[in-house]
C-alpha cells in the first residue's frame, strides 16, 4: 500500500506540471492573421480564450483539489448528501451566461469575415485533381500550377480588397492559406465567394484543405502580397507572356494528348478557312478531359467542344472551319491548368 | 414458482408487449429512413429550375388506382386486427386473405407502372430520386407481403387467438407505416409534379 | 429490508459452460457482450497499429514507408475501425453485460436478435477491411466519406459501403433490444427514476441510434446508387447536390459521436460514486441532462459544414454551442459527487478521473470549433484531429478502461493487477497528451489533416514527431493492459461478489454470475439497491 502511495504522489506531481503547463503552450503558438479579416479571427481567439481558459483551470484545479482533500482517510462513511434543485439550476446558469456571453463575440467576428468591399482584385479560382489555377478576371490573364511539380502562384497587392470566386469541375477542394486564418470550401456545382484584404507584403503557403483525392497532400499554392507597384509590374509581364505564345502549322490534322493532367503542347496552329480534325488521346486513367476552343481565355464564345471521356481512350473528332486569328483551347474539366493558345492562320 | 417465472410475471402485467414495442421502434427507425429520402428529394427539388425537368412525365391514373388500394388495404388489415381482438379467428382469415390480395394487386400494378414510363433511372436526378424512392417503398411493401404472409400461415395453423396476436398487431402497424409512406410519395411524384 | 430468493431455478436454455461450439451459439447476454468486448479489442488493435503506422509516416516530412495511396487508405480505415468497430461495439459489450444486470432481468428481451446483432459486427468489419485485398486497395476517402471523392473509388470503397450496412443493421437490433429491455424487463421496484445512470446512458444511446442509422443508411445507399445504377444524386451536371452527402452522413453523424460518449457519460457516473463513497450528487440533473443532449444533438450537424458557406451559421452555431450547458451540468455534478466524499484511487477511479480531466479539454476544442469564424481557421486541419482524440480517447477509451477495471472482476471472477493498473494509466496517460497535444498547435500552425507528407519548411516537424512518440507510448499503455488482463485471467478466482462496495444489482450475485443472473435479488428501493441491502445487513453474493 505503501508504495502505491509514492508511485501515485510522484506522479500527481507530474500531473501538475502536464496541466499546469497546457494553457501556457496554446497562447503564443498561434498565427496572427496577415489579412483584415484574419486579425478579426485572431482576436476571436483571444476571446474564446480568456473564456474557456478559466473554464479549464478552474475544473482542473477543482478536480486535483477534491482528489487531494477528500482521499480516503478512514474508515468512517461521508455524509449521503444529494444535490437539491437549487444546485441544480446554478449547474445549469454558470455554462448558460458563458455561451451567452461567447455568441455575440462569434457573431461580431463572422459579420465581420463576411464583409465584402468593393474589391480592388477579383480573381476566379478554379480547384481541381491537384492544383489551381487562378483567373484574373479584369486583367484577363491566368496563373496555373502543375500537379507534383510547381505550386500555381497568385499575386496581390497590399491593403486591396481581394474578392475571390471558387469553383470545382471534379470534386471538393479547400481554399486554405493559414496565415489568412480562413479556408473555404470549393464546391463542384456551387460558386462560393469571399473578400480579403492583405494587410501585410510577404509570401505565404496555401493547401487544399479538404481531402480531394491521391494528392491532396500536394495540392499547394503560394500568395505572394506585394506593394501596389510591383504587383502592377507584375501584372504587365504575365498579360504580355500571354500574348506572346506562337507556333507553326502542321496541317489540318491535330493529336492532343492529355496525360498527367497536361496537354502534349501548349501552342496548336492550322489553316483558315478548312474544317480540322483532331485526335483526342486521354491517357490518364479514370481522370475525365475533353477539349474546347473559345475566343479567349474569358471564353466569352465557344466555337468547338468534345463530349468529357474518361482515360485511357482515343477518340478522333471533326472540327469546323475557323476564320484566322488567335483562340484560346482548355480542357473543361482541367481549365486553364490544361490551356494553351491555338493560331488559325491565313 | 422460481424467480424468473415471479419476475417474468411481474413484468407482463402492464403495457404495449414486447414485440409489439420492438415493432414500434422498428417503425420509428423506418420513418426516419425515408424521412433522410425525402430530405434528399427537397434538397434537389429546390436546387432544380422545373419539376420534373423536361421532357419527363409521371402519369397519375395508375398511381391513383395504386393509392386506393393500397389505402384501402390499411382498412381490411386493421378490420382482421378488430376481429381477432374479439377472438374471431374465422374473420380474421377472411381480412388477411383480402389485405394480401390487395398487397399483391398493388405490387402487380406497379410494376405495370413502371414499364409504361418514359425516362430511364438515369436521366437525371428527378429519375434518380422517383426510381430509388418507389423502389425502395415496394421493397417494403414486398417485406410486408412476406410478413403478412407469415401471420396468416398462424392464422391458418391456429397459432393466434385473442390472447396471443401480436403479431397481428405488430404487422398492422408495419402496414399501415408503408402505407402511409406511399402518400408521401404519391404527393412527391405525382401531385406535386402535375402541370 | 426483503429479499426475494429463488430456491430453485430452471434456466430457459441449460448451455455448456464452455466449448467453443457453446460460445458460438450462445444467446447469454453475459457471453454476448464477452464476445463484444473480445471483438472490439481486437478491431482496437488492428485500428491502433494502423494509426502507429501513420505516425511513423508522419514523424518526418517525406514519404518513407507509405506513398499517398497507401496512407489514404490507412487513416480511412483507422477511423471507420476506431469508430464503428471498437468504440461502439466495445460500449454495446457494456450494455449487453450489465443492462440486465442492473435491472435485474434474467436476459435481453431478444436473446437470439441479440446473437445476430453480434455476429454482424465481425462480417461487417471483415468486409470493409477486406478492401486492403483488392487491386485498387481499401476504402480511401476518408471515414466521412465525402462524394464526389468517393465515388472515384474502387472496389474498396463498394466493401466499405456494404459493410457499414451491415454494421447500421447490427446497430439498429441491438439499440431496439436494449430499449424493449430497459422499458419491459426491470424487475419489481426498479423504477425508471431507480435506473442506475449506466442505464439511462444506453437507453439514450439507443434512441440515438434508432433515429440516426437510417439517414446513414438512406446516404449509403444513394451513394452506391451512384456508383452503379447511374442515379445523379450527388451529380451537379445533372441536378444532383454534392452537399446532399454532407447533410446526410452528419445528420447521422452528429448523434453519432454522442453514442460514442454517452455510454462513457454512463459508466464514469457509476464509478465515481462507488469510490467516493457517495451517491451520485444530482440523479435528476444526469438524466435530464442525458436526454436534452440527445434531444439537441439532432439540430446541430451543419457545425461540419461550416466552410461549405451553404448552411445557417448562427442557427447551427447557437444550437452546439447550447450542449456544452448539458454537458457542463455533467461535469458539475461529478465534481460535486467527489466533494466530501472518501476517495478511493483504485485504477478504475483513476481512469474516471483521467476521463474528466481530458474529456473537458476535448469539449472546450470542440466549443472553439462551434463559433463559425473561429471555425474557419481551424476546421480541416489537426485542431480537429486533437477535438477527435480527446473526446474520443481522452474521453470514451478512459471512460472504457475505467469500465474494465471495474467490471473485470464481475466478468472474469478475478481482480485485475492494481499495480499494472495505475502503470498503465499514467503511461497512458502521458503518451495520450504526449500524442494529441501537440496536435492542437499543429492546426493552430494550419497543418491540414488528411496529408500523407508535408514540407520540412511549415515548422510542423518537431510538433509531428512528438506525436509519434506519444502514439507508441500509448502503445506501450495497451501492452501493459493487455499483460494484466493474460497474466490475471492465469491467476485462479479470487474475486468476491462485491469488491468495491458497489451500489448496482449486478455486485448483488456471485462473480462471474450464474447463467440465470442472479439467485436472489434485494427489494429495491431507491437508485442504489445493493447499497441499501448492505445498510440493511444483507450480504451480496446471492446468500442471504
Ligand atoms: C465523443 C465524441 C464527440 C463529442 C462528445 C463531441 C463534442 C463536441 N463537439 Fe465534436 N467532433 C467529434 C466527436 C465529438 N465531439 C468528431 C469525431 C468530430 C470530427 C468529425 C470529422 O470531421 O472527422 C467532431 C467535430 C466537431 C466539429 C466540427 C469541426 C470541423 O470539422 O470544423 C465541431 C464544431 O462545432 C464540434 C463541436 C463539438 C462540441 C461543441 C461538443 C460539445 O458536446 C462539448 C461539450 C463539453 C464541454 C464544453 C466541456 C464541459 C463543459 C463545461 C465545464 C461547462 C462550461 C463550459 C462552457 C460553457 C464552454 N465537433
Ligand atoms: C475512438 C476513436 C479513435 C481512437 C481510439 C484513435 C486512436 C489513435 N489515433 Fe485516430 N482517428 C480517429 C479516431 C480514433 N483514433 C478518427 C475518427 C479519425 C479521422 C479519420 C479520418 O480523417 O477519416 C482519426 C484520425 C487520426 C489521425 C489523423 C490522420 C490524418 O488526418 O491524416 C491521426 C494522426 O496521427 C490519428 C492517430 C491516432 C493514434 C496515434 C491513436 C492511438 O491512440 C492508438 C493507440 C492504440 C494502439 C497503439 C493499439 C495497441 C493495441 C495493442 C498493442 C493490442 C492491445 C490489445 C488489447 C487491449 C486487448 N488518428
Ligand atoms: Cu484539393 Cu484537397
Ligand atoms: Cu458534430
Amino acid at each position: 500500500m505503501n508504495r502505491h502511495r509514492k508511485v501515485v504522489s510522484h506522479s500527481r506531481a507530474r500531473l501538475i506540471a502536464v496541466v499546469g503547463a497546457l494553457p501556457l503552450l496554446f497562447t503564443g503558438c498561434a498565427l496572427h492573421g496577415v489579412t483584415t479579416q484574419g486579425q478579426a479571427v485572431d482576436t476571436l481567439y483571444n476571446t474564446i480564450f480568456s473564456l474557456a481558459a478559466p473554464v479549464f483551470v478552474i475544473v482542473e484545479v477543482l478536480l486535483l483539489f477534491l482528489v487531494f482533500r477528500f482521499r480516503k482517510r478512514d474508515d468512517r462513511e461521508p455524509p449521503q448528501t444529494q444535490g437539491s434543485n437549487r444546485a441544480l439550476i446554478i449547474f445549469f446558469i454558470i455554462p448558460a451566461i458563458i455561451v451567452a456571453v461567447l455568441f455575440p463575440f462569434g457573431e461580431r467576428t463572422l459579420s465581420e469575415v463576411q464583409a465584402m468591399p468593393s474589391p480592388g482584385v477579383t480573381i476566379r479560382v478554379q480547384g481541381f485533381q491537384w492544383e489551381w489555377t487562378f483567373n484574373y478576371v479584369n486583367e484577363g490573364f491566368f496563373s496555373t500550377g502543375k500537379t507534383l511539380t510547381k505550386p500555381a502562384l497568385m499575386e496581390l497587392p497590399v491593403g486591396q480588397p481581394v474578392h475571390i470566386l471558387l469553383n470545382s469541375q471534379d470534386v471538393i477542394h479547400s481554399f486554405f492559406v493559414p496565415q489568412f486564418l480562413f479556408k473555404r470550401d470549393v464546391i463542384p456545382g456551387r460558386t462560393n465567394s469571399f473578400t480579403f484584404t492583405p494587410t501585410e507584403i510577404g509570401t505565404f503557403n496555401g493547401q487544399c484543405a479538404e481531402f480531394c483525392g491521391l494528392y491532396h497532400s500536394k495540392m499547394t499554392f503560394i500568395v505572394k502580397v506585394v506593394s501596389q507597384l510591383d504587383y502592377d509590374a507584375w501584372v504587365k509581364h504575365e498579360k504580355k507572356a500571354a500574348l506572346n505564345a506562337t507556333c507553326p502549322a502542321k496541317g489540318q490534322t491535330v493529336t492532343m494528348t492529355a496525360h498527367n493532367i497536361s496537354w502534349n503542347t501548349n501552342c496548336i496552329a492550322f489553316k483558315a478557312g478548312t474544317p480540322f480534325k483532331l485526335v483526342f488521346q486521354n491517357q490518364d486513367t479514370g481522370i475525365q478531359h475533353n477539349f474546347s476552343i473559345y475566343d479567349s481565355s474569358a471564353r466569352k464564345k465557344n466555337f468547338f467542344r468534345t463530349p468529357r471521356l474518361t482515360g485511357p481512350t482515343t477518340q478522333t473528332f471533326n472540327g469546323p472551319a475557323l476564320k484566322a486569328g488567335k483562340y484560346y483551347f482548355q480542357c473543361d474539366v482541367h481549365g486553364p491548368a490544361m490551356a494553351g493558345v491555338l493560331i488559325v492562320k491565313k | 414458482m422460481s424467480l424468473a417465472e415471479t419476475i417474468g410475471d411481474q413484468r407482463a402485467v402492464r403495457g404495449t408487449s414486447s414485440p409489439v414495442l420492438g415493432m414500434v421502434l422498428f417503425v420509428a427507425s423506418e420513418a426516419m429512413f425515408f424521412a433522410a429520402l425525402f430530405g434528399a428529394y427537397f434538397t434537389i427539388y429546390a436546387g432544380a429550375n422545373t419539376w420534373p425537368p423536361k421532357g419527363i412525365e409521371t402519369n397519375i391514373g395508375v398511381p391513383a388506382v395504386l393509392t386506393a388500394i393500397l389505402v384501402s388495404s390499411s382498412f381490411t388489415l386493421q378490420a382482421g386486427v378488430a376481429a381477432v381482438r374479439k377472438g374471431r379467428m374465422d374473420r380474421l382469415k377472411r381480412w388477411l386473405e383480402a389485405t394480401l390480395l390487395l398487397g399483391i394487386a398493388f405490387l402487380a400494378l406497379q410494376a405495370y407502372d413502371y414499364s409504361q414510363l418514359n425516362f430511364a433511372i438515369r436521366q437525371g436526378a428527378f429519375p434518380s430520386l422517383f426510381y430509388v424512392m418507389t423502389g425502395l417503398h415496394m421493397a417494403h411493401v414486398i417485406g410486408g407481403v412476406v410478413l403478412l404472409g407469415m401471420v396468416y400461415v398462424q392464422s391458418r395453423t391456429d397459432q393466434l387467438s385473442m390472447e396471443r396476436h401480436e403479431p397481428v398487431e405488430s404487422a398492422a402497424i408495419y402496414w399501415h407505416f408503408v402505407d402511409v409512406v406511399w402518400i408521401g410519395l404519391f404527393s412527391a411524384f405525382y401531385l406535386a409534379t402535375m402541370r | 429490508m426483503a429479499i426475494t430468493e429463488a430456491p430453485q431455478v430452471h434456466t430457459p436454455q441449460p448451455e455448456p459452460r464452455s466449448g467453443l461450439l457453446a460460445w458460438l451459439t450462445t444467446t447469454d447476454h453475459k457471453r454476448i457482450g464477452i464476445l463484444y468486448f473480445i471483438n472490439s479489442f481486437s478491431f482496437f488493435a488492428v485500428g491502433g497499429i494502423i494509426a502507429l503506422l501513420m505516425r511513423t509516416e508522419l514523424a518526418r516530412p517525406g514519404t518513407q514507408i507509405f506513398a499517398p495511396h497507401a496512407y489514404n487508405q490507412l487513416f480511412t480505415i483507422h477511423g471507420t475501425i476506431m469508430i464503428f468497430l471498437f468504440i461502439f461495439p466495445m460500449l454495446n459489450g457494456f450494455g449487453n453485460y450489465f443492462i440486465p444486470l442492473h435491472i435485474g432481468a434474467l436476459d435481453m428481451a431478444f436473446p437470439r436478435i441479440n446473437a445476430l446483432s453480434f455476429w454482424l459486427l465481425p462480417v461487417g468489419g471483415l468486409t470493409i477491411v477486406s478492401g486492403f485485398l483488392t487491386k485498387g486497395g481499401a476504402a480511401a476517402a476518408g471515414w466521412t466519406s465525402y462524394v464526389p471523392v468517393s465515388l472515384q473509388g474502387g472496389t474498396g470503397q463498394d466493401l466499405w459501403i456494404i459493410g457499414l450496412l451491415i454494421l447500421g443493421v447490427s446497430s439498429l437490433l441491438g439499440a431496439i433490444n436494449f430499449v424493449v429491455t430497459i422499458l419491459r424487463l426491470r424487475a419489481p421496484g426498479m423504477g425508471m427514476m431507480r435506473l442506475p445512470i449506466f442505464v439511462w446512458s444506453v437507453l439514450a444511446t439507443s434512441l440515438l441510434a434508432i433515429l440516426s442509422i437510417p439517414a446513414l443508411t438512406t446516404a449509403l445507399i444513394l451513394q452506391f446508387a451512384d456508383r452503379h445504377l447511374g442515379t445523379a444524386f450527388f451529380d451537379p451536371s445533372r441536378g444532383g447536390s454534392v452537399l446532399l452527402w454532407q447533410h446526410l452522413f452528419w445528420f447521422f453523424g452528429h448523434p453519432e459521436v454522442y453514442m460514442l460518449i454517452l455510454g462513457a457519460w454512463g459508466i464514469v457516473s457509476e464509478i465515481l460514486p462507488v469510490f467516493s463513497g457517495k451517491p451520485l450528487f444530482g440523479y435528476r440533473g444526469v438524466v435530464l441532462s442525458f436526454m436534452m443532449i440527445t434531444a439537441l444533438s439532432f439540430t446541430v450537424w451543419a457545425h461540419h459544414m461550416f466552410a461549405t458557406g451553404a448552411v445557417e451559421l448562427p442557427f447551427f452555431s447557437i444550437t452546439t454551442e447550447l450542449i456544452s450547458i448539458p454537458t457542463g451540468v455533467l461535469f458539475f455534478n461529478w465534481l460535486a459527487t467527489l466533494y466530501k466524499g472518501r476517495i478511493r484511487l483504485e485504477p478504475p477511479m483513476l481512469f474516471a478521473l483521467g476521463f474528466i480531466a481530458m474529456f473537458l479539454i476535448g469539449g472546450i476544442d470542440g466549443v472553439w470549433a462551434a463559433s463559425p469564424a473561429m471555425d474557419f481557421a481551424i476546421t480541416d486541419t489537426y485542431w480537429v484531429v486533437a477535438h477527435i482524440h480527446y473526446v474520443l480517447f481522452g474521453g470514451t477509451v478512459f471512460g472504457i478502461m475505467a469500465g474494465m477495471y471495474y467490471w473485470f472482476p464481475k466478468m472474469s471472477g478475478r481482480m485485475l493487477s492494481a499495480k499494472l493498473g495505475h502503470w498503465h494509466f499514467w503511461v497512458q496517460l502521458i503518451g495520450f497528451n504526449l500524442t494529441f497535444f501537440p496536435m492542437h498547435l499543429l492546426g493552430l500552425r494550419g497543418m491540414p489533416r488528411r496529408i500523407a507528407d508535408y514540407a520540412p519548411d511549415r515548422g510542423w516537424t518537431f510538433l509531428n514527431l512528438l506525436a509519434t512518440v506519444g502514439a507508441f507510448l500509448i502503445g506501450v499503455s495497451m501492452l501493459i493492459f493487455l499483460a494484466n488482463v493474460i497474466l490475471t485471467m492465469r491467476r485462479p478466482r479470487d474475486a468476491v461478489a462485491d469488491p468495491w462496495g458497489g451500489n448496482t444489482l449486478e455486485w448483488f450475485t456471485s462473480s462471474p454470475p450464474p447463467p440465470h443472473n442472479f439467485d436472489a435479488l434485494p427489494e429495491i428501493l431507491s437508485n442504489r439497491p445493493v447499497y441499501d441491502a448492505r445498510k440493511a445487513g444483507l450480504v451480496p453474493g446471492g446468500h442471504a
